[in-house]
């Protein structure tokens, strides 16, 4: 077994106010040792508006930019052009997003900086929902889970976004998913995101313990089997062009993957039938845009 | 240098003398000149400015916040909708103690559509912790900006500079615009309190409990009490350099005058024609022009009206179900004085229509004939 | 940093809400309801070496180079790495959990390389320190007996062995052939015990030259004679010249003495003695025909050896029972019956019954009976009770009478070197226990690995380190995610036609790099090998890495308790338990 190398610091200090077991915190440490210090991170409203702690304290060890739930792109777009005047150009500016603040609300102003293609390294922490504001849908909610505004008897009814997909179509030099389970992956991502200059994004799956209804010590898991299930595919895609897909060699039935969250748990058999042609669709989809 | 221009080039050069670093906005009539103006002046060559041409005024603000946060001089303008779309990050802004300048071209919100002048889209703002200055002509709305980076600077709260839609947006007037080296003597780079450092790495606009909000709260009510005082200095450094200055208000007609015609805006230099036309006339009128709506100028007001015994009050913005907003405003700075002169509240003017000379001397001569107002809201020149 | 910061007066807050302190005043392991432990468990290879090795201790070092430390680390416990990774039927690597993943791991084929690359960086064998006043003696030098003059040694006893043969290693020289172990392996291995003090007096028989009474200036004894005493068939004509004992043959090969046997041998039995004996004859240029009565599953020699021995020329006739040697000088004429298997015996073998009439007649120059060994009972002490073809002992290897001992074949039916070493092990143990007055069952209880009866003496020896936990770790306990399937690694053979060619060792020793690649398959369950999963994967920063720990430690002011370093443990190192309230 190959020992898995991170760096060193810890950028996220100790005491901070997240869930046990949270995805999201791995990934925010993972995401911080592969940034450094000199990062501007900005925060739309999500979860990691109160993890890191009530005024007067902060358990970020870098500087963080706390911001309207619309607008994590715009003001990090400022904060760039900001240290820009200032002739600034070392320190990475980035964004930390939920899914909520990058599907949903804080597409458009995305979209605008993917457009102007702003030097931006944009993060979409996607815990497939609205945590903060206690689990509701969000457009990153998979299709038949369980939110509080999608009650076990109408569970959600459309299939996820494909973030990707948008995030590709506006050519922007550097887009790639990843999640925990895969941490020198995502680290070896993230630092060939910040090497690159223009708008990068980058969808990070975290899974959320209490918002997807299981155990806490089952998060790595769950992380790995998404994308062993395919769920949530690995790939890179370079300029809206380019697709490098990081294809799991165990490839599982996606009903390994839901039947350890409480959140599917109300799926029949013909309901994990659904979800897994969904899940083959948009990875044949995904071959194809590879393909081409 | 004397130049004939309109508000929105006055505005531009407003921005060019104050040396913004940072531009956002997003086009809406009757602002858009002042954008396309902007993006000439930096395409060309002559604005060493860093303009965002973000896809929404939502995001214009933001990036804002961003850019004022990371320490820079920061600068927006719009109007109407625009502004209503802004409202969320208004208050982020002076939350977060950003000095960022706006303009606002005062233009009506819809439905039904209309692109004219009215001041419902600023006045509605007034609960978001930006002071706002308001301009009678193409001048004060250059010298305006420039004073809204000194004052904004010093007391760190956003300023809005307001004018209005076409009659000066769009409506070229003789300017005096003062030299670059001029306009540095008068106002110094901008130095940011909590620049961002990544040697010192800091979180902004942490989550408050309600422990310490209402402390945080408590001190954008006391820097906006400095304003009066902070906007005076500035005002008469302004005049000691350029030999104009513009006061929060300003009291102009008959000395100790019975009858007193309160207007803000354009509206203004239309009753300063009235007025003198009436004190010809005889009549006991003065006219008091309010320039800074936030904070209101209570005291300022209370100490000019003395031996007033009515106030006519022309509002070009309606908050429905209680009427014009700065007779409401007066109302309420009246309201502790032993001393209280009836208000006459008239609402005209909505979604650009012209408030003429005979509008507003029917306004006068109404309550020159009525003891007290016939209600909270008196209409002027509706189709009844 | 790390203070709780409080504001009296709205004057002392800064304009604006930036971060004036971080949040480690926040305890967050006060959220936590359950708590993560660092635990080291047993694997259970280990639980299954009867000599009981710390077999994924010495893996883990091998895999990171450390071949000394890990050599080191089996001699804790077992004096013979060298022997056992050659001749030890492991049966740790039936129990190894890897293999319910792809393929066990190759341990002996480790354990071999560690013992043979090890004493090549490091001549150091360990000093006993200044001996203790009482005396050991110890009768046998084989595996039992020289194991535990090994540990009595490390124990500081003054130790002396008898040995009726003129050369030490009791089976390990006299029985098991050359080519499956090198005698300067066991030489070797055998001078490291001597050199730790340990006296080895050769051709001493105890009952012949030597009696119990003699002994008295031992304050304790070891019997450890084995099993020496070839089991005869009872037939006719097996007394007669021609027909030897496996064993004996075994001996007098062993001991470089030339034996007059013609061309085509004939061996009786199906067991490793006759599989040795065939295979050893092949060396010798002769054909090799073993006769076993029952077929060819039924048969108790090693798979492994069964093959070789084929491959290398030896026949098997199955279902032959000899009934009769006949012709008493020259070449033999063998009388058999054909034999059929009926329903299972009580060893769960199919029992052969013969065919009526179906006589059949084998020639052979000369015939070896291998039909297994017992005790020689004749220089047993009074005292010292036998059942079942054994010495009986109790728990702690200790027999009817005060301070005599007893262990290796003598006293046990499991007849390995491993289970020898074990004993041998397990009565230095006892013996310094009764010597210090100490309750020896007690102490071999405390030391067993998993539920037993594998024994570890580390513990006994190192007071204060932790003992070997009687957990024993599950293949459900572990987590496959981290695991890509990989072939085991074994040790390569020599070519057939170069291996009949003399008693060279048939097998070779793992290069290096192939040892690094077996031994890095090993998961290392229950061992902390500081993969780091742990470390990576806490969402609250809560491992520490500690430079002078070898293992991690949670930091138990801030971990919340979700248990991912328990799940996301790859080999079962961390336990989980609920806080106490
Ligand atoms: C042919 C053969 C092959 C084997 N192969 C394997 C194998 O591959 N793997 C495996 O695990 N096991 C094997 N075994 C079994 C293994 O050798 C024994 O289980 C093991 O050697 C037992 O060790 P021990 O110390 O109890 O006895 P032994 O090894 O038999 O040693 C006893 C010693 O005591 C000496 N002795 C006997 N009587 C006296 C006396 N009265 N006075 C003084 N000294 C005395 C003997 O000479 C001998 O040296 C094999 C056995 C045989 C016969
Ligand atoms: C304009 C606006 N609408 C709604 C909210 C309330 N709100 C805050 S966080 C949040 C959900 C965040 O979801 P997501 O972006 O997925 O982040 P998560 O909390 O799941 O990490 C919502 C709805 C808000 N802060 N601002
Ligand atoms: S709600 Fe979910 S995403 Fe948010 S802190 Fe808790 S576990 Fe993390
Ligand atoms: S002695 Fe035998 S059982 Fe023990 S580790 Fe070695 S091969 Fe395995
Ligand atoms: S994998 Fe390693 S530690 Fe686990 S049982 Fe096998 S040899 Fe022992
Ligand atoms: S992963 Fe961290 S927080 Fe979770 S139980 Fe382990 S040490 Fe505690
Ligand atoms: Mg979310």
């Amino acid at each position: 077994m190959k020992k898995i190398e991170i760096p060193p610091e810890e950028n996220l200090g100790h005491g901070h106010l997240a869930c046990a077991g949270c995805g999201a915190a791995v990934a925010m440490r993972l995401t911080l040792k592969a940034l450094g210090e000199k990062t501007v991170m900005v925060f739309p409203a999500s979860c990691w508006s109160i993890v890191p702690g009530f005024w007067p304290y902060s358990s970020y060890r870098i500087t963080a930019v706390h911001a309207g739930f619309v607008t994590g792109a715009a003001t990090a777009s400022g904060v760039r052009a900001a240290l820009d005047v200032r002739g600034d150009d070392e320190t990475l500016v980035a964004v930390w997003a939920g899914d909520g603040g990058t599907f949903d609300i804080g597409l458009q102003a995305l979209s605008g900086a993917a457009e102007r293609n702003e030097d931006l390294l944009y993060i979409c922490n996607d815990n497939e929902g609205y945590m903060n504001t206690g689990t509701q849908r969000s457009s990153a909610t998979p299709l038949l889970a369980w939110t509080t505004t999608t009650p076990v008897m109408q569970p959600k009814e459309n299939p996820k976004k494909d973030i990707m997909a948008i995030m590709a179509d506006h050519h922007i030099p550097y887009a790639a998913t990843a999640t925990i389970a895969y941490p020198e992956d995502l680290i070896r991502k993230l630092e060939k995101a910040k090497g690159i200059q223009g708008t990068r994004f980058i969808h990070l799956f975290s899974p959320c313990p209490p918002g997807w209804r299981m155990p806490s010590e089952q998060t790595i898991k769950i992380s790995r089997l998404a994308v062993r299930s395919r769920i949530f595919p690995l790939y890179e895609i370079e300029n809206g062009r380019t697709y490098t897909i990081q294809e799991e060699s165990h490839v599982v039935p996606v009903k390994e993957y839901l039947k350890l969250q409480g959140r599917f748990s109300h799926l029949t058999e013909k309901d994990i039938e659904t979800t897994q042609r969904n899940v083959d669709d948009t990875w044949e989809r995904l071959q194809r845009r590879a393909r081409c | 240098m004397r130049r004939v221009i309109t508000g929105n080039q006055a505005v531009a050069y407003g921005v060019i003398l104050s040396r913004v670093d940072v531009v956002s906005a997003y086009p809406i009539t009757p602002q858009t000149t002042i954008v396309e103006e902007l993006s000439e002046l930096i395409a060309s060559g002559r604005l060493k400015t860093r303009f965002l041409k973000v896809e929404s005024e939502h995001s214009a603000m933001a990036a804002l916040i961003g850019a004022s946060t990371g320490g820079v001089r920061t600068f927006t303008a719009t109007s109407s909708h625009g502004l209503a779309y802004m409202h969320e990050m208004l208050h982020w802004a002076s939350g977060a103690r950003l000095p960022i300048v706006l303009v606002n071209v005062n233009r009506a919100i819809g439905p039904p559509w209309n692109i004219w002048g009215d001041q419902s889209d600023s006045v509605s703002q007034r609960d978001t912790g930006w002071i706002q200055l308001y301009c009678e002509n193409n001048q004060e709305v250059l010298d305006t900006i420039l004073q809204a980076y000194l004052i904004a600077e010093t007391v760190r709260l956003p300023v809005m500079v307001v004018l209005d839609a076409f009659v000066l947006s769009h409506t070229a007037e003789p300017v005096e615009i003062p030299s670059i080296e001029e306009a540095d003597s008068l106002l110094p780079p901008f130095c940011p309190d909590y620049p961002i450092d990544t040697q010192e790495p800091r979180s902004y606009s942490v989550i408050t409990t309600p422990d310490y909000f209402l402390e945080f709260r408590y001190k954008v009510q006391k820097a906006m009490e400095e304003v009066p005082e902070v906007a005076k200095k500035v005002d008469d450094e302004f005049r000691s350099r350029f030999g104009r200055s513009y006061g929060a208000i300003e009291r102009y007609g008959k000395k100790e005058a019975e009858l007193l015609l309160m207007t803000s805006g354009t509206v203004t230099s239309t009753s300063r024609i009235v007025i003198k036309k009436l004190m010809e006339k005889g009549l006991s009128v003065a006219g008091i022009k309010i320039k800074r709506f936030r904070p209101f100028p209570s005291e300022e007001i209370c100490e000019v009206i003395q031996g007033a015994k009515k106030i006519a009050v022309i509002d070009r913005n309606l908050s429905a179900g209680v009427g014009g907003i700065f007779a409401q405003e007066l109302r309420a700075s009246l309201y502790s004085r032993e001393e209280r002169p009836q208000v006459f509240g008239f609402v005209s003017g909505l979604g650009g229509r012209d408030i003429t000379p005979a509008l507003i001397e029917e306004a006068v001569q109404y309550t020159v004939e009525h003891p007290q107002p016939e209600g909270d809201i008196l209409w002027l020149g509706l189709k009844k | 940093m790390g203070k709780q910061i409080t504001f009296k007066r709205e004057s002392e807050m800064p304009m604006i809400s930036v971060s004036l302190g971080d949040m480690e005043w926040n305890k967050t392991g006060a959220w936590r309801t359950q708590r993560p432990f660092y635990e080291e468990k047993t694997p259970p290879c280990s639980a299954a070496c009867p000599a009981g090795n710390d077999i994924s201790g010495f893996i883990l070092k091998t895999a990171k180079g450390d071949w000394e430390g890990a050599w080191n680390l089996i001699r804790e416990e077992n004096p013979f790495p060298g022997v056992c990774g050659r001749v030890c039927f492991h049966p740790c690597e039936s129990k190894c959990n890897r293999g319910s993943f792809d393929e066990p791991i190759a341990i002996h084929a480790l354990e071999r390389f560690v013992a043979d690359f090890a004493p090549r960086l490091s001549k150091k064998t360990g000093k006993a320190g200044e001996k203790r006043k009482e005396k050991v003696a110890i009768i046998g030098s084989g595996p039992a007996g020289m194991s535990s003059a090994y540990h009595l040694a490390r124990l500081r006893y003054d130790v002396t062995v008898f040995e009726s043969f003129p050369l030490a290693g009791g089976m390990l020289r006299m029985g098991i052939p050359s080519y499956r172990l090198p005698r300067d392996v066991l030489d070797r291995e055998l001078s490291n015990i001597e050199a730790l003090g340990v006296e080895i007096r050769t051709g001493i028989s105890l009952g012949e030259h030597l009696k119990l009474e003699d002994l008295k200036d031992y304050q304790a004894i070891f019997l450890s004679t084995g099993a020496h005493r070839s089991r005869g068939l009872h037939i006719q004509g097996e007394k007669e010249k021609g027909v030897l004992s496996g064993l004996d043959l075994l001996k007098k090969m062993n001991l470089s003495k030339r034996i007059k046997m013609g061309e085509k041998i004939a061996i009786i039995g199906g067991g490793n003695t006759a599989i040795d004996v065939a295979r050893s004859v092949i060396r010798l240029g002769k054909k090799a025909t073993i006769l076993y009565r029952r077929s060819r599953e039924e048969m108790p020699a090693f798979e492994d050896e069964i093959l070789e021995a084929l491959e290398e020329g030896v026949k098997i006739r199955y279902l032959v029972n000899p009934i009769r040697v006949g012709q008493k000088d020259g070449p033999k004429r063998l009388e058999c019956l054909r034999m059929e298997l009926s329903e299972k015996d009580e060893s769960g073998r199919r029992r052969p019954v013969p065919i009526p009439h179906s006589n059949l007649f084998i020639d052979a120059d000369y015939v070896v009976i291998a039909a297994g060994e017992e005790i020689g009972a004749s220089f047993l002490p009074e005292g010292a009770e036998k059942r079942e073809g054994i010495v009986l002992t109790r728990r702690d290897g200790s027999t009817g009478i005060k301070g005599v001992f007893a262990g290796g074949d003598l006293a046990s039916n499991q007849r390995t070197v491993a289970h020898a070493i074990g004993s041998g092990k397990k009565a230095a143990m006892a013996i310094d226990a009764f010597l210090q007055g100490k309750d020896a069952e007690e102490v071999i209880i405390q030391h067993l690995i998993g539920e037993g009866p594998s024994l570890s003496i580390f513990g006994y020896l190192h007071p204060g380190e932790r003992l070997r936990n009687p957990h024993v770790v599950t293949f459900e306990e572990l987590n496959m995610d981290y695991f890509e399937p990989a072939k085991r690694q074994g040790e390569s053979k020599s070519a057939v036609k170069e291996r009949i060619k003399g008693f060279n060792e048939v097998s070779s020793t793992l290069s290096e790099g192939v040892a690094l690649e077996e031994a890095e398959r090993c998961f290392g369950c229950g061992t902390c090998n500081e993969c780091e999963n742990c470390y990576v994967f806490c969402p609250d920063g809560s491992i520490l890495k500690r430079e002078e720990l070898f293992s991690h430690q949670v930091d138990y002011d801030y971990c919340k308790g979700c248990g991912i370093c328990f799940t996301e443990c790859p080999r079962g190192a961390i336990s989980l338990k609920e806080e106490a309230k």
